[in-house]
């Protein structure tokens, strides 16, 4: 094989995992979860969460609202240190505080749903349920091995006021939420009901065979790989995100100043899109000459009739029951994850794609292949040593996958990954001091292995 | 007037700083503005959370963006005593 040829197939890889990335996984999930992620950081007053965690709360409340608070808070990472800070000092103590710090970053809307529909709804919710346990297993651990410091410091720092302020959240909030959730539930939960077509027509056309044939001879499937290829109703989404990318950048830049035209064609082409995207379209490459029918079946399928309904009423909800307040704060906070997420994501995308063809499977395997306590490790300390940004571990993880990583090892690693970077020990050195990190790193890579080896027995 | 802005540099603490930059020049109240990013000297105010304000030593909102009317008439009031 020649350089070129080479640096072709490199190229290829990335762009089939861009394009297969953008087409059937940012849609129906991502889409949906940036929305919830705006809506959790604007309409969530963060007391509602907090005043579990003041001085006073019991154990049984306190932890499991720090787990909880992680869920709800830490959308952003720039809100985790403070509370983090604030919960540690003035606060639950050091406990509370550690598991908040493992749990939030690992349990957001935005990775879970993601890791979900990319990599596998098992992977998802081992996710949530051990980062729980074990985040609440690490905060009481913290807490009984620096006991004495917590007391010396309680009586050391004035009480907190802060954590005593009550704040409810409205009952339209949750009802509106839950919508929100149907809509991303709805799109990527892989049932008969939601799956299966209920009518199906044919648009015709030659054309459609043959576009798709290109397709494939320009981003040719590879299932050795993982290498989902695109179908003719990918490059129509991909298109219409494209319009997406534009209007919103013309009408949600500046939302918190008041709607414009341009918010109005914006959302209405979200919805348009998820509404496209719930159809099942299949180009039909049928041969003329037997008088066989060409063109694109497009089936109706109880996905779409789900979203068409719970889109609907998002739509009636954010006009009738919010003040135009809130929903600009919405959109505002929607569009900054956005910016703030999404190039850094195709960008990972493109790269992750690219290793693939360039790590050879035989390292993969050997490395992590199996389920063993080496393995559950290599997989943790390549998640502290490399940092990537939010989400980005995701499409890294399913690049190890289709490379013949064990599960095992593979959630070892989307645990490790964003709870521990170089950077963020950095940061918690600075809040706890260096002691009390040494011993928190130390368990997280212990309890991440442990997780990694439990879940692959569990799987196997 | 004092007014500061508690916040490690997020884009939501720097909307807050505009809000009430444009909140004061409203209510037509001379104040002096002080961006406060240590994660110390934020802990020294009663807040859990960041972006907050603080009017003459008060914290009026954290974890938030309060509305530009709901500022001005913090400034107002903080103006009156």
């Amino acid at each position: 094989m020649n350089a070129l040829e080479y640096v072709t197939i490199l190229l290829q890889t990335g762009l089939s995992s861009l394009t297969a990335y953008l087409a059937a996984h940012v849609l129906l999930c991502l889409l949906p979860a940036f929305f919830i992620a705006g809506a959790l950081s604007a309409l969530v007053p963060k007391e509602a969460i907090t005043k579990y965690l003041g001085r006073d709360a019991p154990k049984w409340i306190s932890y499991p609202a720090s787990a909880l608070g992680g869920f709800v808070l830490a959308v952003c990472s720039c809100t985790i240190m403070p509370l983090f800070a604030s919960i540690h000092r003035k606060g639950a103590g050091l406990g509370p505080a550690i598991t908040f710090l493992f749990v939030g970053p690992a349990v957001n809307i935005l990775a879970i749903s993601f890791t979900g529909v990319q990599i596998g709804m098992d992977i998802a919710l081992a996710r949530i349920v051990l980062s729980i346990v074990f985040g609440i297993g690490i905060g009481l651990l913290m807490a009984w091995f620096f006991r004495q410091d917590d007391e010396a410091h309680n009586a050391a720092t004035n009480g907190g006021g802060a954590f005593a302020r009550e704040d409810k959240v409205p009952g339209r909030t949750w009802v509106f939420f839950a919508l929100l959730l149907g809509v991303l539930i709805a799109g990527t939960l892989q049932v008969g009901v939601l799956t299966r077509s209920y009518a199906t027509f044919t648009l015709p056309g030659s054309w459609a065979g043959s576009f798709q044939a290109w397709l494939d001879s320009v981003v040719p499937p590879n299932p050795a790989l993982g290498i989902e290829g695109v179908s003719v109703h990918g490059v129509l989404l991909i298109g219409l995100l494209i319009l997406i990318a534009v209007t919103a950048w013309l009408g949600l830049n500046k939302v918190d100043e008041g709607f414009n035209g341009w918010t109005y064609v914006a959302l209405g082409l979200v919805t348009l899109t998820l509404v496209v995207a719930s159809f099942k379209v299949v180009a039909i490459a049928g041969s003329p000459s037997i008088g066989s029918r060409q063109g694109l079946s497009v089936g109706v399928t109880g996905k779409l009739i789900a979203e068409i309904t719970l889109i609907a009423a998002v739509w009636w909800m954010a006009a009738r029951r919010f003040e135009a307040y809130d929903i600009q704060e919405w959109l505002w906070e929607m569009w900054r994850f956005v910016k703030q997420i999404i190039p850094l994501l195709v960008v990972g995308v493109f790269l992750a794609g690219m290793a693939r063809a360039l790590i050879p499977a035989t390292w993969i395997e050997t490395l992590a292949g199996r389920n063993t306590v080496w393995a559950n490790l290599a997989g943790v300390l390549f998640g502290v040593f490399m940092y990537f940004p939010t989400l980005v571990e995701v499409p890294i993880a399913q690049t190890f996958l289709s490379l013949g990583m064990h599960r095992g090892p593979l959630l070892a690693y989307l645990l490790a990954d964003p709870e521990l970077s170089v950077q963020s020990i950095l940061i918690t050195n600075s809040v706890i001091g260096r002691k009390k990190t040494a011993v928190y790193v130390v368990l997280v890579t212990i309890f991440s292995t442990l997780a990694g080896l439990i879940f692959g027995w569990f799987i196997r | 007037m004092e007014i500061k802005i508690l916040g490690g540099g997020c884009a939501r603490c720097e909307r807050l700083e505009r809000l009430a930059l444009e909140a004061a020049a409203e209510a037509g109240v001379e104040a002096t503005f002080t961006k406060v990013k240590e994660m110390d000297a934020i802990m020294g105010y009663d807040v859990m959370s960041t972006p907050a304000l603080v009017i003459d030593e008060e914290v009026k909102s954290s974890g938030r963006l309060p509305r530009k009317e709901e500022i001005a008439e913090w400034i107002r009031a903080a103006q009156g005593t």
